[in-house]
């Protein structure tokens, strides 16, 4: 537990699917905190739960079971609308899939956070601008998504993760289209993003990329099977990560 | 304050991007548009035609006096079935007349009027069959009928049977084309061979339910009953005072069956007739013209909004990402909910806007090419322009249900 203060708590998280007759259960028993200021990397391989853990960490889905604190706030039994104004604070999502919207401009992909929380136009517009030059983007704020490379385009992404100032980014395979190169820079990004104090939340499947956080947790079928120092987790159960 | 605030920002935003949705697939958009476009270019049209039909039919209506009343056997419009009671009753004439100017106090003018066909011509030119009124000096007080140029028939003419005329505009028109009416005045014409002095020229008054009203000319009536003979069907129009027609035709009903002779107990012999009478029957036609413009607006408008829904479902299925994204950086369902509305109301709206455009457009087309003062009131745009933002509201609302209710966790992931 960290001096700063604990942003996300999590006490045995749980979520089951029903698919048919069937009961999925894609998360169990899951627990831990997350202190303000940190760098975690949400490692697995695919169906491990990632995603679902992801999902419920942003809001976008509640546990079947289990405590889940943001801030100190239990979002059980938040209203749909209380969970979307939630989400426009405390979190700013990095997609996979960048996500941007195709007929907007970076500026206003940029800004619509800040639409959903009423900011006058004006500060909107200078807030925007300003995240984007934060990411390196200075130059590009007029151009539309297809007028931009893959790392300029999650660069957006980050940029609209970052105007609203959440407390927690929340990076879902920021790099998984992205080439290497650019997925470096990415990375990079992050860590200069940490290192002014952001806590970032990075879920890949990349031990590379893991091993690169301060603290990372292992998912398999649903469960926590490590957390610790992101090197040691990336190495568990990734040996092809050490010859890489 | 700050949900306020909050809320204008949203509008602001869902405008933008239903703008830019709807620039983005112009063909689509026009298309769908199309149904709610004719819709409403036939409604504006239609109510223009209407309003143009008021408008002049009130003008004409104006030309039968609003305070006169009409004594006569006939009952105007009249379409039922009772022919021979009217048939059988005993003719209008200068008993009834006399007795009206000699007890009548609400009467402010008082003259008779008796009609046929004749010819009238002037030289070479010959009009086959002109309405050839006989009535006295009284006529323009009592009907309301004003003189153009030059004077009516004198009392003493009237009375004595001078051979003085009146043309109506379109005998004036057809008998001396070109000639200044100063020229007109003193002229003489032959009416069915006998020669009359031109006195004066009557207001042109157009037409009434089509029929012209202005082919005519008016005579003294002791002279039109030795030319027509004495027994001709005579009516007797009465003015009263403004806002006494009413008190008029009380006044008048005693005088007449006394005159008349009408046992007590028993049903006038007689009838007032008045401009109201051609109002209603002219209301009841609009009001059915309104019932097809409606009927014709809602059926269309109902399938425009049919193509909106559709091409809304489309809309919200192909950007279910852009929902996931946007419930994601904290988009309310409201929110998306309001949207979606917009976007509709707007594509309704277009077409809305477009429709009227038209429907103006043909408006005109019909001012500039028949009688008609088709006329597109600012209510009648309002009334197209509203109607349509609320079908697209309509029918926009169950895709925009739809979006609002997606599941942000499937719609990210949405291929």
């Amino acid at each position: 537990m960290s001096a700063r203060g604990t942003l996300l708590s999590l006490q045995g998280i749980a979520r089951h699917y029903q698919v048919g007759a069937e009961v999925v259960r894609a998360l169990e028993g899951v627990s831990f905190d997350v202190a303000h200021g940190e760098w975690v990397a949400v490692v697995g391989q695919s169906g491990s739960g990632k995603s679902t853990l992801m999902n419920i960490l942003g809001c976008l889905d509640t546990p079947t079971a289990g405590t889940y604190l943001v801030n100190g706030r239990d979002v059980r039994g938040l209203l749909d609308h209380e969970l979307a104004d939630l989400r426009n604070r405390e979190i700013g999502f990095v997609f996979q899939t960048f996500q941007l919207l195709a007929r907007a401009s970076a500026l206003a992909n940029v800004e619509l956070p800040l639409v959903y929380r009423g900011v006058p136009r004006a500060e909107r517009r200078a807030r925007a601008e300003e995240a984007l030059r934060a990411v390196g983007l200075a130059d590009r704020v007029r151009h539309r998504p297809n007028e931009l490379s893959g790392g300029q385009r999650q660069r957006v992404a980050i940029a609209r993760a970052l105007v609203g100032q959440p407390s927690l980014l929340l990076a879902d395979e920021p790099t998984g289209n992205l080439d290497s190169a650019t997925g470096e820079e990415i990375v990079r990004l992050f860590g200069e993003l940490h290192a002014r104090g952001h806590t970032i939340l990075l879920v890949t499947h990349e031990p590379r990329i893991a091993a690169r956080c301060p603290r990372a947790i292992r998912l398999m079928d649903g469960h926590v099977v490590a957390d610790g120092p992101g090197r040691e987790v990336a190495l568990l159960g990734a040996p092809q990560a050490v010859t890489a | 304050m700050k949900s306020a605030r909050r809320a204008l920002a949203e509008l602001q935003e869902s405008l933008r991007i239903s703008l830019s949705a709807l620039a983005g697939n112009r063909l689509r958009t026009a298309l769908t548009t199309l149904g709610i476009v004719i819709g409403v270019t036939t409604v504006i049209a239609i109510v223009a035609i209407i309003q143009g039909l008021n408008t002049s039919f009130a003008a004409s209506i104006q030309t039968l006096g609003a305070h006169t009343l009409f004594v006569d056997k006939w009952k105007w419009l009249n379409v039922t079935g009772d022919w021979w009671k009217y048939r059988n009753r005993k003719a209008i004439g200068l008993p009834e007349l006399h007795a009206i100017v000699r007890e009548s106090r609400e009467a402010v003018a008082a003259a008779p009027m008796s009609v046929t066909l004749a010819a009238v011509g002037r030289g070479e030119r010959q009009l086959g069959s002109v309405r050839v009124y006989g009535t006295s000096s009284q006529y323009p007080a009592a009907t309301g009928r004003g003189v153009g140029f030059g004077r009516f028939l004198a009392e003493q003419e009237s009375d004595m049977g001078a051979p003085s005329v009146v043309l109506g505009a379109d005998v004036q028109d057809n008998l001396f084309p070109g000639v200044p009416p100063e020229q007109v005045l003193g002229a003489r014409v032959r009416i069915v061979g006998r020669p009359f002095k031109v006195v004066g020229l009557m207001e042109r008054r157009g037409k009434l339910l089509g029929t012209a009203m202005d082919n005519n000319v008016l005579i003294p009536l002791p002279l039109y009953s030795e030319m027509f003979g004495a027994k001709r069907p005579m009516s007797i129009a009465v003015a009263a005072a403004p806002g006494r027609v009413g008190d008029l035709e009380n006044e008048l009903t005693g005088i007449l069956r006394k005159v008349r002779r009408v046992p007590p107990g028993k049903d006038d012999d007689f009838t007032f007739n008045r401009q109201e009478q051609f109002l209603k029957v002219y209301q009841g036609l609009t009001k059915a013209l309104y019932g097809v413009a409606i009927g014709v607006g809602l059926i269309t408008l109902v399938v425009g909004g049919i193509g909106i829904m559709n091409i809304m479902l489309v809309s919200v299925h192909e950007r279910t990402r852009e929902i996931g994204v946007r419930r994601a950086l904290g988009a309310r369902r409201s929110t998306i909910l309001a949207q979606f509305l917009i976007e509709s109301a707007v594509v309704a709206a277009l077409g809305g806007a477009l429709g009227t455009g038209l429907g103006l457009a043909f408006a005109q087309l019909i001012a500039l090419a028949t009688p008609l003062a088709a006329a597109v009131t600012p209510s009648a745009v309002a009334l197209g322009l509203g109607f349509s933002a609320l079908t697209g509201l309509i029918f926009g609302s169950w895709p925009a249900w739809r979006a609002a209710n997606l599941d942000p966790v499937e719609a990210l992931r949405y291929e």
